[in-house]
């Protein structure tokens, strides 16, 4: 038991933020706010040379073979720096494949990743935005060697940059054995894709996709049809955990320029930093983005090593959306008028950690599952022993 | 990070979670819930000598004190699961961490073996009527008189004064000094003449709380000291040091095992409870709104141990952690007190009945807690005081 980082752990983390801070300035995330195409190729080839698209996918497919855990971290800088590219959906879909995809899948699609040749998004979500099998209405029709896929996602992140979405499809109803869905990889140019551009708080990239009789081969197929409910849900498990580390670092750093604020702003003869109510309220502030990436870094852990984590990953959303949201909205009072002038930084963060903790399952949702998990476990419940999630 | 104990650390747990269930009788258990003999019968005092004898006291101490040289993770894991029993293997509070840093090798040799054989235990000296929070501002007066001192003054909350056998004594030494730097601490048999302790009853006095409730104690004490003369040898550390002998004993009170179950022990019990009770056919478990409620709650609770986790894991690592202790102390009584007052609005007037009471549930121990949670946020450095030093001294904050 040592929760803190290790030194491997804390040198690719340190690297991550010296690099973001020289090549990432916040002007970068302004610019592409108005791009057309949402992100920073630049800064998109320099990370692949940097090799973080690849950390932690296997090395027998070009990647690092590093824990999940390293991934986290980089994201938790990326966030901390509102990075403008298309990592998180990258990653959050290249995992999929990890964890489910065939052989010949990963051989042509993770070596890709890793290089920083492929961009990839995911879509489950529906007009119902719950993150449940039963809110999958999108068909999908087995026609000899193809699937035909009709109807409309909701929500996909950088669907217009991405080559690749791993989808989730219904192709049969549920049944005691099976919830009917299956995961596939669909080319987001494939014909009878129509885009529709939201736009988001955040300001990104996210799309409502209708797909009009969408052939794919099966053998886009990931892992067996209607079988594909328990890898959609490991793919929204390891993106939320994931999107955790993205916010927190995002609201420790929206956090840190509170406390920078307060320390030189002069307001009744002294620095904000010298009154009690600022104090502590920074105090509470940071003690919330703490309690957050403690809970992001044990899901992180117990993903990586292989033990129940999906509870944990509740955990850490359903406190990292309360907390974040808290803590990005009390900078925003610590700066006054300032903070909310378009020219000034600060809304960049907050509109994003705001965005952010809308997606991959609210609060409500997260705290749903984590009730239903504690209260269908046998015997005696303790904090901090593993609990298996109830879907 | 590494967020698993060690398959030995596992064992060390079972073993003393077998030890608890082979060795709390009922006649044990009656004795810890007897608040008129302190909690310590004479069955108990025996079962202390057996967990002495395992080693399971001052873990971390070095050998030559007792001790056993290993891991503070091997001492929270024994001290967790005896909290949970109700029982306190903690080591005198602040005493012995404090000797253990600033005493000399007579102090250490004095006081830490017979604080593992349970011989000696430490009330604490610090708060007195007019310096609570601003403990700095205590007035108690220690006078240097060849090679002893003089003590006058007066203390508060002297919780353990009534049974331990010795005092863990904040006074000032030189009053012309700034405030933090004419302090100093001593450590004082009980049975000096011209001590006098005198009951304080807390709002826990009657009926008694159940065995596991968050400051459960139905007595503390007001400690008094006229002219009492001790040897020079009781001061621990240096003379007018005293400010941050303390400091070090303090932060090491704020963190670990009966902290952190003081703060989270309710939200397992109403999980527990709610799992396999319902009333009259409602059953609380069912309804979305609780169930929300529940889950929030637990899950501030894994924070509370997680953040339990990273002060250990500083601790062991022998690094400072006087923000993440602080930052621990706001989150945790906090918490409790949520938790507490969450769990009050699920039970509805069944939260209100006390031990004894028709009715009451789970012994009144959910009733109870209303009356002890919101003290975790007082006593020990109040969260208030732990905010200032967040601010200060993790985030580098001015004093106001």
């Amino acid at each position: 038991m040592n929760v803190l980082p290790a030194e491997e752990e804390l040198m690719v983390k340190n690297a991550a933020r010296e690099f973001l801070d020289a090549e990432c300035p916040p002007g970068l995330a302004r610019a592409m706010e108005q791009d057309e195409r949402g992100y920073s190729v630049e800064l998109w080839e320099q990370m692949a040379s940097l090799g973080w698209f690849g950390i932690s996918l296997p090395e027998a497919y070009g990647g690092g073979g590093l824990p999940v855990t390293y991934l986290g971290l980089i994201l938790e800088e990326c966030g901390r720096a509102i990075a403008p590219v298309p990592f998180h959906s990258t990653a959050t879909a290249a995992l999929a494949v990890v964890n489910n995809g065939s052989d010949e899948q990963k051989q042509t699609i993770l070596p890709r990743v890793a290089r920083g040749d492929l961009i990839m998004t995911w879509a489950v979500q529906e007009q119902d935005p719950r993150l449940r099998a039963d809110a999958v209405q999108c068909r999908g029709e087995v026609d000899g060697d193809s699937l035909v896929i009709n109807g409309i996602k909701h929500f996909v992140d950088n669907f217009s940059a991405a080559e690749l979405v791993v989808m989730a499809v219904r192709t049969a109803e549920p049944t005691d054995e099976s919830a009917g869905i299956t995961l596939c990889i669909v080319p987001t140019n494939s014909a009878g894709i129509t885009e529709t551009r939201l736009t988001t708080l955040a300001k990104d990239s996210q799309s409502k996709i209708a797909l009009e009789n969408v052939r794919i081969p099966l053998s886009n197929v990931i892992g067996e049809i209607s079988q594909g409910w328990p890898a959609t849900s490991e793919m929204l498990d390891t993106g939320t955990a994931l999107l955790c580390a993205q916010i927190i670092g995002a609201a420790r750093k929206d956090a840190e320029m509170a406390i920078e604020y307060a320390k030189n702003r002069v307001a009744f003869g002294r620095p904000l930093a010298g009154f009690q109510s600022i104090q502590h309220l920074c105090a509470d502030m940071i003690v919330a983005v703490d309690g957050a990436q403690l809970l992001t870094y044990e899901a992180l852990w117990k993903l990586d090593a292989g033990l129940p984590y999906s509870v944990e990953v509740s955990q850490a959303k359903a406190f990292t959306n309360d907390k974040c949201q808290a803590t990005v909205r009390s900078s925003q009072q610590i700066h006054g008028g300032i903070g909310f002038m378009m020219e000034f930084d600060l809304h960049l963060w907050y509109r994003r950690v705001t965005a952010w903790t809308m997606r991959l399952g609210t609060s409500f949702e997260h705290r749903a599952r984590v009730a239903r998990s504690l209260l269908a476990q046998p015997g005696r419940v303790r904090l901090g022993m593993n609990i298996e999630a109830v879907a | 990070m590494e967020f698993a104990f060690t398959p030995e650390q596992e064992a060390l747990r079972v073993e003393v979670q077998q030890f608890i269930a082979e060795n709390v009788t009922p006649e044990i258990v009656a004795e810890l819930e007897d608040t008129g003999i302190r909690r310590r019968g004479p069955k108990t005092r025996e079962m202390y000598k057996e967990i002495a004898e395992r080693g399971w006291i001052g873990i971390s101490w070095p050998k030559e004190y007792g001790g056993q040289a290993g891991s503070r993770i091997d001492q929270y894991i024994v001290e967790e699961e005896f909290a949970r029993a109700g029982i306190t293997v903690g080591g005198a509070g602040s005493g012995a961490p404090a000797i253990l840093a600033a005493g000399t090798e007579e102090q250490k040799q004095e006081f830490l073996p017979g604080i593992i054989r349970g011989e000696i235990s430490f009330a604490l000296g610090f708060t007195e009527p007019q310096a609570g929070a601003d403990l700095a501002g205590l007035q108690c007066r220690a006078v240097r008189d060849g090679d002893e001192y003089v003590i006058n003054g007066q203390k508060m909350y002297t919780t353990a004064a009534h049974y331990a056998t010795h005092i863990y004594l904040m006074a000032r030494t030189d009053p012309d000094a700034p405030r933090h730097r004419g302090i100093s601490i001593f450590l004082i048999p009980m049975d000096t003449p011209g001590i006098t302790v005198r009951p304080l009853w807390t709002i826990q006095n009657d009926p008694p709380a159940p065995l596991g409730t968050t400051y459960g104690d139905n007595r503390t004490n007001e400690t008094f000291f006229e002219n009492v003369r001790v040897p020079a040898s009781c001061l621990l550390g240096e003379e007018n040091q005293g400010w941050y002998v303390g400091a070090m004993g303090l932060n090491l009170d704020r963190v670990g095992a009966s902290r952190y179950l003081i703060s989270i022990q309710r939200d397992e019990d109403i999980v527990n409870w709610v799992k396999d009770n319902d009333i009259e056919g409602y059953a609380m478990r069912e309804d979305p709104a609780l169930r929300d409620r529940l889950a929030d709650m637990w899950i501030e609770g894994q924070v509370c141990r997680l953040m339990t986790m990273r002060s250990m894991s500083i601790v062991e690592t022998d690094g400072n952690f006087t923000y993440e202790g602080s930052a621990e102390k706001v989150f945790a009584p906090e918490h409790g007190v949520r938790t507490t007052e969450t769990i009050a609005q699920m039970l509805g007037p069944y939260g209100q009945l006390l031990n004894g009471s028709e009715d009451a549930i789970e012994s009144g121990v959910f009733a109870h807690n209303l009356m002890g949670a919101f003290q975790s946020g007082i006593n020990h450095g109040s969260v208030q005081v732990m905010r200032d030093q967040v601010a200060r001294r993790g985030l580098g904050m001015p004093r106001v």
